[in-house]
């Protein structure tokens, strides 16, 4: 199958770093560090990348513009920054999704995020739809519907710039079981709130995210493909003061695709992406794989070997 | 994923080194960790490799007989190359000086007529593991370096002459072409003696395996080298060189470790380098290549330096990718 038949291509969600002389840093440290890893994750195949709101100022500081840097990319065969993940700072009383008094904080900081993005191509905004679990519990309908409102205002201004508001449910996000996933995306617009599919998240929380696909593919925005080797079965999700860090069973929460210890089932979600006809971009993740002496350019060739091997046979 | 430009059938065949993943002698000792470096390095895009002679417990992919010991047989690890993303294993690289628990040597020496045999057994193992898995050639690295060596004497040349000439006979006999690599710290230097050592190896079996940073460290014009004794020129290896050894340390005692290891007098932080980041004029090369006719194949590597083995593959990768093929497929657009 060509490139131009494929109805999927893949953009790589950039948690990287880089060992060197200078210590263990970002790849936006330079444009020599940035090129680097962008020829990297070109050469494997992958069209796009996905990063976070907190890298357009270094952005516009390394090549002048946004624009500049987005054409550095596709010098490098790097189309575009397919999603921004929004980087919500959630405080009680300042900034929190489940409290009306601060919507309009929240609404304005994601205003300003999407007219900062533009010359980048960015399509989606990715936001965690609620605090940490400890800050939003009890998790009452009212709470959930508060952040459904908000989400649902956001989604129609961002939409206003050709952007997608995508929410993305970490397991330690105050909505993260399935009945208050449900009650979400029941309550907020479905015109301008899309779901974003992290896989491990869901499998972390419990929540099988092909069941989900099969009730949401209509809302699903994109996905951010990776996999976990455990489930937290110990409440973990309340672990001050960041349970993806922190959690004190479980130092090490997502790994690339392709190990044998995988939790996620990807051959049966590109199964159901191919029943229900999903096309666009596919995000591939493996936050943190650098734990244990791992590191990003073997995490990240290990998962372009797995969509090759395996993944690309079901659906591409 | 988009698709990759690198193809392993034609006049050009790309391929990749394995030798850049064995650091330490009980380093990468674990099977898993060899299969996750085949997979890592055909997710880059290459999909044959070439692996390296190895000895003892700790390289699994090192001999046929620890081949054989993790995976039953080598025909049964060979069918399972494509589960891996791997195409083919075209070749094996053997150096005879490098230590071997398995013939009982710490390094034999091919200009000692009284250690051919023994080579000659050794290369056999390795041939024959070759010939199994549906490879082409045994790439040998005949001549020891300099430091010990000495100034090669016209008796010494003939002897590695005679050496190769045996085992390209044994290879032929399994269908297996025979190439010979130089490294920078070779006891044989000139482009004359190279000359001098194909004039005595005339089979059209036996070839030259060009290795672009090892002569440019050696002080090489790898582009004129080239032109100078393509036709028997049959596999490359590409790297690039970040130096060149302008001081003539290849002389020095132990140089693999005072000059490669250590940088010399200089004290050369880094010799090799991911392509496209060095001395080596590859354009240029390829262009010659292709003006030339080359057909064969061109194994690059990743050998020693700071970053993750995956992160110079894949650099590598995007070099051949965005820089060599376009370059590749205007001059010769036939090719797949």
């Amino acid at each position: 199958m060509s490139n131009a038949e494929r109805r999927l291509r893949f953009a790589y969600m950039d948690h990287w770093r880089i060992d060197g002389p200078q210590g263990y840093v970002s790849q936006y440290s330079s444009a020599r560090l940035l090129d680097s890893f962008l020829k990297q994750i070109a050469a494997l195949g992958f069209e796009g990348i996905e990063t976070f709101d907190f890298h357009l100022g270094v952005l516009t500081d390394l090549f002048g513009s946004l624009s500049a840097a987005r054409d550095f990319m596709q010098e490098r065969g790097i189309e575009r920054v397919v999603s921004l993940f929004h980087a919500v700072m959630y405080r009680n009383g300042v900034s929190q999704a489940h409290d009306r008094s601060t919507h309009e904080a929240l609404f304005d900081h994601a205003h300003h995020i999407v007219r900062s993005a533009a010359g980048l191509g960015v399509e989606n905004l990715i936001v965690m739809p609620a605090g940490q679990y400890y800050d939003v519990e009890p998790v009452t309908d009212e709470r959930i519907r508060a952040c459904a409102e908000l989400w649902s205002r956001v989604g129609r201004m961002t939409l206003d710039y050709g952007i997608k508001t995508c929410c993305h449910h970490e397991f330690y996000c105050g909505i993260h079981h399935a009945e208050q996933i449900r009650k979400f995306y029941e309550w907020s617009d479905p015109r301008h709130v899309f779901w974003y599919c992290d896989t491990a998240q869901h499998v972390i929380a419990g929540v099988d995210p092909v069941d989900l696909y099969l009730k949401l593919h209509e809302r699903c925005g994109g996905f951010h493909l990776k996999d976990t080797h455990h489930v937290d079965r110990l409440e973990d999700y309340r672990q001050r003061p960041e349970s993806e860090v922190t959690a004190k069973t479980t130092p090490r929460w997502f790994w690339e695709m392709g190990t044998p210890e995988g939790l996620v089932d990807f051959p049966a979600l590109f199964a159901a992406m191919k029943e229900y006809g999903y096309a666009g971009w596919v995000g591939v993740e493996h936050d943190k794989a650098d734990i244990g002496g791992g590191n990003y350019p073997a995490s990240t060739a290990i998962a372009a070997w797995y969509i090759r091997a395996v993944l690309q046979k079901i659906y591409c | 994923m988009k698709d990759q430009n690198i193809p392993f059938e034609g006049a050009i065949r790309w391929g990749y080194a394995f030798n850049q993943w064995k650091l330490g002698w009980q380093g990468f000792a674990r099977l898993e960790d060899n299969i996750r470096a085949l997979k890592i390095t055909s997710a880059g895009g290459f999909r044959c490799i070439e692996l390296t002679a190895g000895t003892g417990p700790w390289d699994p992919l090192g001999r046929p007989e620890s081949i054989a010991q993790h995976f039953g047989s080598v025909l049964r690890f060979a069918a399972q190359l494509e589960d891996w993303g791997i195409a083919r294993i075209p070749g094996v690289f053997f150096d005879p000086g490098q230590l071997s628990f398995e013939e009982g040597h710490f390094g034999l020496c091919a200009t000692a007529r009284a250690d051919h045999a023994l080579i000659r057994q050794q290369a056999g193992v390795h041939a024959r593991f070759v010939a199994e898995v549906g490879g082409e050639y045994l790439l040998i690295q005949p001549f020891p370096p300099y430091w010990r060596e000495g100034e090669l004497t016209a008796s010494a040349l003939n002897a590695v002459g005679d050496l190769i000439n045996a085992i390209a006979q044994d290879n032929q006999s399994l269908g297996l072409d025979t190439f010979i690599h130089l490294d920078a710290l070779s006891s044989l230097r000139t482009a004359q003696q190279i000359e001098a050592l194909l004039g005595q190896c005339p089979s059209p079996a036996i070839g030259l395996a060009f290795d672009t940073a090892e002569l440019t460290i050696a002080g090489h014009d790898v582009v004129a080298l080239y032109r100078r004794v393509h036709r028997r020129v049959r596999h490359f290896h590409f790297k690039d060189a970040l130096a060149v050894d302008t001081l003539e340390e290849y002389r020095l005692p132990n140089a693999e470790r005072a000059l490669i290891l250590a940088g010399g007098r200089r004290e050369i932080p880094r010799w090799f380098g991911e392509l496209g980041t060095g001395l080596v004029d590859f354009k240029s090369l390829l262009g010659a290549m292709h003006e030339l006719d080359y057909r064969g194949w061109v194994i690059v590597e990743s050998d020693r330096g700071p970053q993750p083995v995956a992160s110079s593959i894949l650099l590598n990768s995007w070099y051949v990718q965005h820089v060599l093929r376009p370059l590749h497929s205007r001059s010769n657009p036939a090719t797949p």
